[in-house]
Parts: structure tokens; sequence; C-alpha cells
């Protein structure tokens, strides 16, 4: 039972599960950027006046605070722009398994940012995004079911 | 590398141009009078007659309506009296007769115009209680479905009989006008003494005092109760959404109270003219035939019902209408209740 535990790392299955999945996230993504387009999040410093507000109380690298509070909190234009079009570009490239891997890479990072950026209740949550993120990137999600099979098959190379 | 960068120019582009757009039209939009309109969740939400109404008015008064919910009528009054003119209320929907003490205090009216239309009698006795026009009205009544009910009760006393025992669905006078109804009806017909003395006894027979009318009625659609108090356009909803002809509305040899609902314009107003062009719509043959059929209520105006469903409910006898009793009396009377309901 041990040896075949070991044996059954070689094991290969389908990508259909883990395409459901990335669809699934990528809906999850389009919800959450048009929810923001639709309201005032574009318009208004939500996010940023929540950094603001929370910065004293992070428990983060104090250059990830300067930035913070030289770049998102003054820039809060760009900085909802930057995050509603990083969803956007999530949503489309999940539900459509088009450059997913390195769109994985860039949904990984934002989740980390989030994470810092969250109170403790919501740190599980964006762990399991890293998590479901570093999986994808790792798998190349879009061979299945997905446009990145159409590239994969001719090119080859890490971007697939 | 390079498709991954052209995909993301690409989406940014997009929504660069997708932010533009909306910033234009916002900016359009802001530019027209917004009416605001604030009125009960069953009418402006979309199974209401609320986004039909916005639809039409927008075709032609060159400006933008906008719904509020205005959930509880306590609640939706003390908000007009602090917001006043801040908070921009253009039209108020949704008060009952028993309102129509509240909010003339402290709150002023605009008069509406109701030259010209052709109430119907039972409403026509109320237009002119306060600056505010009815626009729907029905008749309350105990629904049953006939095939649960070999002989339908005809007088209130009937409601005591031994199948009856806790298969009745009333509401909670404290918190719904359908129930304060109920009560006042009793009083009216009985007295004072001999109402409270008949709650008593029905206690047994309730199921349930539902904070709400739709709390009540859902017992009913669902079968746990034999009758609850409700409107005798009840069954017209039955047989129109689910052709079923199985719910009727008993008629009571006492008479049947009527419940109205108001629509008025806030002293405080900003867009009046507008406001009075709305509730214009509202009595419009369209707008009357719209919200009968959405709130599946009368319509105040003559003339709407002939031909539909609605043409269908016999007549009921109904009580002569008599000015609801003052504020501090039905307190008086709701205190009394709740003393006797927990059996003090």
């Amino acid at each position: 039972m041990f040896a075949s535990f070991f044996e059954s790392i070689k094991y290969v299955g389908h990508l259909v599960p883990i395409a459901f999945l990335r669809i699934f996230i990528g809906y999850y993504y389009l919800h959450l950027a048009l929810e923001k387009f639709k309201g005032d999040f574009l318009s208004r410093p939500r996010f940023s006046a929540g950094i603001a507000e929370m910065l004293p109380s992070l428990n983060i690298p104090s250059w990830y605070k300067h930035f913070l509070e030289s770049q998102v909190v003054p820039h809060w234009q760009a900085t909802a722009f930057v995050i509603v079009g990083l969803e956007f570009a999530l949503a489309f490239s999940y539900i459509l398994g088009y450059v997913t891997r390195p769109m994985a890479l860039l949904g990984l990072l934002y989740s980390l940012n989030l994470l810092m950026l969250s109170e403790p209740a919501f740190a599980a949550f964006h762990k399991t995004f890293i998590a479901i993120h570093f999986v994808m990137a790792w798998v190349g999600a879009g061979r299945c079911l997905g446009l990145d099979y159409y590239f994969f098959k001719r090119r080859r190379g890490v971007w697939w | 590398m390079r498709n991954f960068i052209l995909y993301l120019i690409i989406v940014f582009g997009g929504l660069f141009a997708a932010v533009s757009w909306k910033a234009q039209r916002d900016q359009k939009l802001s530019s027209i009078p917004v009416l605001k309109v604030f009125g009960s969740s069953s009418f402006i939400s979309q199974w209401g007659p609320g986004p039909w109404l916005k639809e039409e008015f927008e075709k032609t008064c060159e400006c933008r309506v906008e719904f509020f919910d205005g959930a509880d009528s306590t609640i939706l009054f003390q908000r007009l009296k602090v917001e006043g003119r801040s908070g921009g209320a253009d039209v108020v929907l949704g008060f009952d007769q028993f309102d129509l003490e509240m909010i003339q205090q402290g709150l002023e009216w605009k008069p509406i115009d109701h030259a010209g239309y052709n109430f119907f009698p039972e409403v026509s006795s109320v237009v002119n209680l306060s600056p505010l026009i009815p626009y729907n009205w029905s008749i309350l009544a105990f629904v049953f479905k006939k095939s649960e009910n070999s002989s339908l009760p005809n007088r209130l006393d009937d409601l005591l009989k031994p199948e009856f025992k806790g298969k009745i669905a009333l509401q909670d006078p404290r918190t719904s006008s359908p129930g304060l109804q109920f009560l006042l009806w009793l009083i009216r017909v009985k007295g004072e003494e001999e109402a409270f003395s008949f709650v008593r006894k029905l206690q047994n027979q309730v199921s349930t005092y539902a904070p709400s009318w739709s709390g009540a009625y859902g017992q009913f659609t669902k079968g746990q109760v034999l009758t609850a108090f409700s409107y005798v356009t009840s069954p017209v909803y039955h047989f129109v959404e689910e052709k079923n002809q199985d719910v009727v509305a008993a008629e009571f040899v006492e008479g049947h109270p009527i419940q109205y609902e108001f629509v008025g314009i806030p002293g405080t107003c900003k867009h009046c003219d507008l406001a009075q062009k709305f509730v214009k719509l509202l009595l419009s043959p369209v707008g009357q035939k719209m919200i009968m059929e959405k709130n599946y209520m009368f319509p105040a105006v003559r003339g709407i019902k002939e031909g539909t469903p609605f043409a269908s409910v016999p007549k009921y006898k109904t009580l002569t209408f008599e000015a609801p009793s003052s504020a501090a009396e039905r307190e008086r009377i709701l205190k009394r209740w709740s003393v006797q309901r927990r059996g003090d």
C-alpha cells in the first residue's frame, strides 16, 4: 500500500475537472469585475480609503506600506482601474482558457496583495485562491477546454 | 509573450473605452432632472407596476425616474420629516388610510388636482380626506379553498366553529395594516368589549398572527391553514397566475372593511410639476390598469376593470366609510390587544 502511495505520483488523469474549476473561477472574477464596473468603485476612492484606514494596523513590510502610502492611496483612480482591468483579464482568460498560465501568475500576485491587505478573517479565503492560481499556472489549465491548446500544439513552450 | 501582452492591451483598452463611455453617459444623465419616487417594495419591485410606470413616464418627461424603497410607512414618514428637501422625495406612494393622520403632522403636502376623475363610490368618500389621493383599493375578506370547505362561513361568529381550530391565519395588528383592519372591523360591528371577548375566543382558532400580510397568506397557499385574512381580489391572482379557480373570498353579512393606498406629493418636492404629471399617469387608464394587474387591487378610477378577470369579482357588502379613529385611540386599542394576547 505504501509503495502504491508513492507510485501513484505517476498517475496521469484528465484535466476536465481542473477546466471546470478554471471556468468557475473565471465566472467568479467576471462577477466581481462587473459589480465594480457597474457600481462606484471606479469613480470613488473606496478601495484606497479602505487601505488608508487599515494601514496603521496592517502587519506588512515597511517598503510595501510606503508603496501603498505614496502610490496606491494618492493614485486611487489608476489603482481602481488596474484592479478592475485585472479582474476582467482574469475572468476572460479563465473562461476562454487563453494565456491562462501567465494570467494565473498575475492572479497569484493579485491574491497575495489582497492577502496582505485583508483582515485575518479573510486570510484563508485568499490563501485558497493563491493555491488555485498556482495550480492553474502549474498544470497549464487552458490546455483543456481552452484556446491555449491551439497554441500549445503548434508552439509548445512555457507560456501555454 | 506577445499574445499575453496583446491580450492585456485589448482587455485594458476595452475597459478604458467602456469607462469613458460610462462617464459620458453619466454626465448626460446628470444633466436631466431626476424624479424621486418613494414606494413600497412590492410597488417598485420588478413584479410591481413601478418599472412599467417608470418606462412609460420617461418616454415623455425628459427626466429620469428613480425609485426608493419606502419600507414601512412609519419609517418612511420619519425619513420624509427628517430629510425634508435634502431627501428629495417628489412622490410618495403606499400610505393607507390609517397613516393619513400621522403624515399630516409636521409635513406639508401639495394638493393634487383630482377633478375630472370618475372614482368608484367607495373611493370618492376618501378622496377629500387629505391632500393625498387613493390610487388603488380592495375589500378585505377571508379567503378559502372551495375544495377544502364544503360550506363557506358567512358571518364572523362562524370563524369560531370547531373545524377552524388552529386553521386561521391572521396578521398582527401592531405591524400589519390588514391585521389592524380586522381588529377595527370587530370593534365596529361588535363594540369594543364584545370584540375583545371575540378575540379571546378566537385565540384557539388562530394558527398564527403573522407580522405581515404575506406571512399569513403564505400559510394559506401552503395549505397550513384553511383560511387567511386577505382581499377579495386575491382569488383573481390565483385565477390569472395559476389558472386556479379554487380560491374564493367569503362574503360576511356584517359587511367588509376596505383598504386604500394613497399617493402624495410632499411640500418639499424638488420637481413638483413632474410629480403632478407622474400622479396623472398613475390615475390615467393605462396606469390604473397596470396597477390593477400588478398589485391585484381594484383601480381607483372606474372603467378600467371591465373585460378583465377583476370584473368577475362579485359585489361584496362593505362597511360605509368612517374616518379612521385617531392614532392615540388606535394605540390604546393595540395596547389592550397586546395585553390580552400576552394573557395578562
